[in-house]
C-alpha cells in the first residue's frame, strides 16, 4: 500500500452503504498531506443527484470544474456531459460545431437514451483531467481520486470498453477508449480500493469483486475492511458469556456477540481467498469523529512498508 | 379500517395497493424489505409477485426459488400463512426486453431481424443500462397481467434510483418519430422537409467523426429493424408512467441510520414528490430503534471462573452500548417522521443479511403488526 500515493488514478469501489465515500475523502486528504496534488471527484449522472464527497469535503457547489478545498486538494464532479461536450471538442474540427451537437436535441437524447454512451463520456473526462498541465509542463493533478458509484463500480467501468471496442472499430471514440483501457489497466498508474464490511455478504461479494477486477486486468491496491468492532473479550471471557446461551434476537448486548464473530471470520477468509491481508479501520460510532479517525488510519498505511 | 396509532403505515399499504416500488441507495436492504412488503401482503391473503434485480443468492434460498429463472418461481405453499400466494422473480433484461419486441413486432422475422443486429448483441450485454428500461416495463407486463393482486418492485441498485423512471422517458422522447427520422436511413417516413435533412447532416457529420465513419449506417440498420414498434414502445411509455403515478401504485423509501442513506432517502422523498410519484412513507432498516421484546441480559446462571466478573462487565457494556444506539435510531426515525409530515416505521434487527425464511417472517411481522416503535 506504500505507493498507493504514486498513482495516477485512484478508484475507490464497492457496494453501497459501506462507507466507500468516507474512505475516498480521507484518502484524498492524506494524499494531500503527504505531497500530492490531488482531485477528489465523485460520478454524478445527473445534476441534482446527491453528491456525499462534496459535502464531506466541504464544497457547498460542486461542479464539473475542479475547485480548491484546501492546499494541494481539488474536489470535481465527474459527470458524462462534460465528457461528451469535451469529446466533440476535441474530435470535431470547430469548437462552435461541438457545441451547436451538444445543443442538438437529436444527440443530446441520443447521449442519454445510448446504454454505455454515459460510461464512455465518464472515461474520456477522467482522461482530460489527468492530462491537464500547468505552465511548467508538469501535470496539473498528481493524482485523481474517483469515488465510484455503488454500481458503476471499477468492474462496471472495466467492462464499458472492450464493449465499446466490439462496436466502434475506428475514430477518436476508438482511440480515446483505447487509452483509457490501457491507463486502468496499468498497474504503475491505476490502483483500485475496494471498500468492504465485516459481514458475510459483503465480504463475500468483495471477494467476488476483487476477482472479476482481476480478470479485467484493474490493478487491485488493496482491501478496505471498513468499520470492524472492538472485541472486548478474551476467550476465557468469551466462554462465560456463551455459557449464558443468550438468545441474541432478544437481549440487549448479545445481539452485537454474532457480531464480533462474523467480523473475524470476514477478515480471515479476505486473507485466505485473496491472498493477502485487508486493511483494517475500525469502527467509529461518533458520527463526528469518524473522518479524522479513518484520515489517521489510512496516513498510518500507506507510511507503512 | 383505521389503523391504530401504533400499527406501521406499511400494514395498509400491504393490504390495498397494486403496485408498491421500494426505493433507497445501495447497501439499506432494499432488496429484503421488498420481499418481506412482498410476504407481509401475502400473510393477508393476496397473490404477491416479488420482482427484484440483484437477490442476494442466501435470499433466494431463504424463499426456495432459483436465482436465474426465466419466469417467476412461487415460494413454497407449506412456507407461507394466511392463504396467499407468493412468488418472487430476478429480473432478466434481457428476457424482459426480447419479449416486449416479440409481442410488439408485426412478424416473428422482423422481430427476429431487430434481435440480431449488431449494434443491439453488442449493447445487450451492457446490462447496466438495460436494467432501468425493463424494470418498468416488467412491473407493467405483471400488473396488466391479471395474475397478481401487487406487484412488488426492488428498484435497480442505481445511484439515482428514480433512473428506472426516466428510462422510459427519454426513451419516448429520443423515440420521437421526428427525432428518430434523423437516424433513419431515409428519413423514417414522417420527416422531410430543409430543417429535418439539415439535421440529418449535422448528426451524420458528427457521428461518423467521432465513433468512424459508418457508424450512423449500423445504428439507421439497428433503428430501422426497430421502427414501426416505437409508436407501441412510446405509447407504452406513457401507460407505464400512469400506472406508476396512480391511485393503486405506493413508493416506499428504504433507508438504514447511515448519515449518506438518509441524505439519498431524503433526496429521493423530494424528487418522487417533484414527480408527482405517490410517496408513502420510509421503511427504516437495520436500525435498533425497534425494541419490542428486547431484554437485558439474564446473568444469572453464569459460571463462576476467575473470568466471570470481567465477561459479565463488558457484557453488561455491550447492553449499554446496545441501548444507546436504540435511543439514537428512535430519534432518527422520529427525525424521519419530520413532525407528522412524512409515515415512518422501523423494522426489527436480524443482526446479519437474512438468514432463513423465518428472518424474512420476522420482518414481514413487523412490517404489519403494531408495535411501540418508543420504549
Amino acid at each position: 500500500m506504500k505507493d498507493i500515493f504514486d498513482k495516477r488514478t485512484v478508484l475507490v469501489s464497492g457496494k453501497g452503504g459501506v462507507g466507500k465515500t468516507t474512505v475516498a475523502a480521507a484518502f484524498s486528504r492524506a494524499a494531500a498531506a503527504a505531497g500530492k496534488r490531488v482531485l477528489a471527484t465523485e460520478v454524478a449522472y445527473e445534476t441534482d443527484s446527491p453528491t456525499p464527497l462534496a459535502d464531506l469535503l466541504g464544497v457547498k457547489h460542486a461542479t464539473d470544474d475542479p475547485q480548491r478545498v484546501s492546499d494541494n486538494l481539488s474536489m470535481a464532479l465527474l459527470t458524462p456531459h462534460a465528457g461528451h461536450l469535451h469529446f466533440l471538442r476535441d474530435a470535431l474540427p470547430m469548437r462552435m460545431l461541438a457545441d451547436a451537437a451538444m445543443k442538438s436535441a437529436a444527440i443530446r437524447r441520443f447521449l442519454l437514451a445510448a446504454p454505455s454512451l454515459a460510461e464512455m463520456g465518464l472515461l474520456y473526462r477522467m482522461l482530460n483531467l489527468l492530462r491537464r498541465t500547468r505552465s511548467d509542463g508538469s501535470f496539473e493533478f498528481d493524482v485523481l481520486v474517483i469515488d465510484l458509484p455503488a454500481t458503476g463500480h471499477a468492474l462496471g467501468l472495466a467492462q464499458v470498453p472492450s464493449a465499446i471496442l466490439k462496436v466502434i472499430t475506428r475514430g477518436p471514440v476508438y482511440d480515446a477508449v483505447k487509452d483509457g483501457l490501457a491507463m486502468m489497466r496499468d498497474p504503475l498508474r491505476t490502483g483500485t480500493l475496494l471498500v468492504t464490511l465485516p459481514e458475510t455478504l459483503p465480504t463475500s461479494e468483495a471477494i467476488e469483486l476483487a476477482r472479476g477486477i482481476a480478470t479485467h486486468h484493474v490493478p487491485l491496491a488493496g482491501i478496505v475492511v471498513n468499520r470492524v468492532p472492538h472485541n472486548p473479550f478474551s476467550p476465557a471471557e468469551r466462554a462465560v458469556v456463551d455459557a449464558l446461551a443468550l438468545d441474541p434476537q432478544r437481549t440487549l448486548g448479545a445481539r452485537t456477540l454474532p457480531r464480533l464473530d462474523r467480523a473475524r471470520e470476514s477478515l480471515a477468509r479476505i486473507e485466505s481467498e485473496l491472498g493477502r491481508p485487508p486493511m483494517i479501520l475500525p469502527e467509529i460510532i461518533d458520527e463526528a469523529q469518524v473522518e479524522a479517525r479513518v484520515f489517521a488510519a489510512i496516513t498510518a498505511l500507506a507510511g507503512a512498508a | 379500517m383505521r389503523r391504530s396509532p401504533d400499527e406501521p403505515f406499511t400494514s395498509e399499504l400491504v393490504r390495498n395497493k397494486r403496485v408498491i416500488v421500494c426505493c433507497g441507495a445501495g447497501g439499506v436492504g432494499k432488496t429484503t424489505t421488498a420481499a418481506a412488503i412482498g410476504l407481509a401482503a401475502a400473510m393477508t391473503g393476496r397473490r404477491v409477485l416479488v420482482l427484484t434485480i440483484d437477490p442476494a443468492r442466501r435470499l433466494a434460498e431463504a424463499m426456495s426459488i432459483p436465482a436465474g429463472g426465466a419466469k417467476p418461481a412461487r415460494v413454497p405453499a407449506a412456507l407461507l400463512s394466511g392463504g396467499g400466494e407468493l412468488s418472487a422473480w430476478m429480473l432478466d433484461p434481457r428476457v424482459v426486453f426480447e419479449g416486449m419486441v416479440r409481442r410488439m413486432s408485426d412478424s416473428p422475422e422482423r422481430a427476429d431481424r431487430a434481435l440480431s443486429n449488431k449494434l443491439y448483441l453488442a449493447l445487450r450485454d451492457l446490462i447496466g443500462g438495460m436494467q432501468e428500461y425493463t424494470a418498468a416495463e416488467a412491473l407493467h407486463m405483471f400488473h396488466v397481467s391479471g395474475d397478481y393482486d401487487l406487484v412488488v418492485l426492488d428498484t435497480p441498485p442505481s445511484r439515482n434510483a428514480l433512473e428506472f423512471l426516466e428510462a422510459p422517458r427519454k426513451l419516448a422522447l429520443f423515440l420521437d418519430e421526428k427525432i428518430i427520422g434523423v437516424f433513419l436511413p431515409h428519413g423514417g417516413g414522417g420527416a422531410g422537409g430543409l430543417f429535418w435533412s439539415r439535421a440529418r447532416g449535422l448528426v451524420t457529420s458528427v457521428f461518423d467523426r467521432i465513433f468512424g465513419e459508418g457508424f450512423m449506417g449500423d445504428l439507421g440498420a439497428f433503428l430501422g429493424g426497430f421502427s414501426g414498434m416505437f409508436s407501441a414502445m412510446r405509447e407504452h411509455a406513457e401507460s407505464v408512467r400512469a400506472l406508476l403515478t396512480g391511485e393503486s401504485a405506493s413508493f416506499l423509501v428504504v433507508t438504514s441510520p447511515d448519515p449518506a442513506a438518509r441524505t439519498e432517502a431524503r433526496f429521493l422523498e423530494d424528487k418522487l414528490r417533484e414527480m408527482h410519484l405517490p410517496f408513502a412513507g420510509y421503511v427504516l432498516n437495520r436500525s435498533w430503534a425497534y425494541t419490542r421484546g428486547l431484554t437485558p441480559p439474564d446473568t444469572a446462571g453464569a459460571p463462576q471462573t476467575p473470568d466471570t466478573a470481567s465477561a459479565l462487565r463488558k457484557l453488561e457494556a455491550l447492553a449499554a452500548h446496545e441501548s444507546a444506539l436504540a435511543a439514537r435510531d428512535r430519534d432518527i426515525l422520529q427525525a424521519l417522521k419530520n413532525g407528522g409530515q412524512s409515515e415512518a416505521t422501523a423494522t426489527p434487527h436480524l443482526g446479519a443479511a437474512i438468514e432463513d425464511f423465518a428472518g424474512l417472517t420476522m420482518l414481514a411481522e413487523g412490517l404489519l403488526d403494531a408495535h411501540p416503535d418508543r420504549d
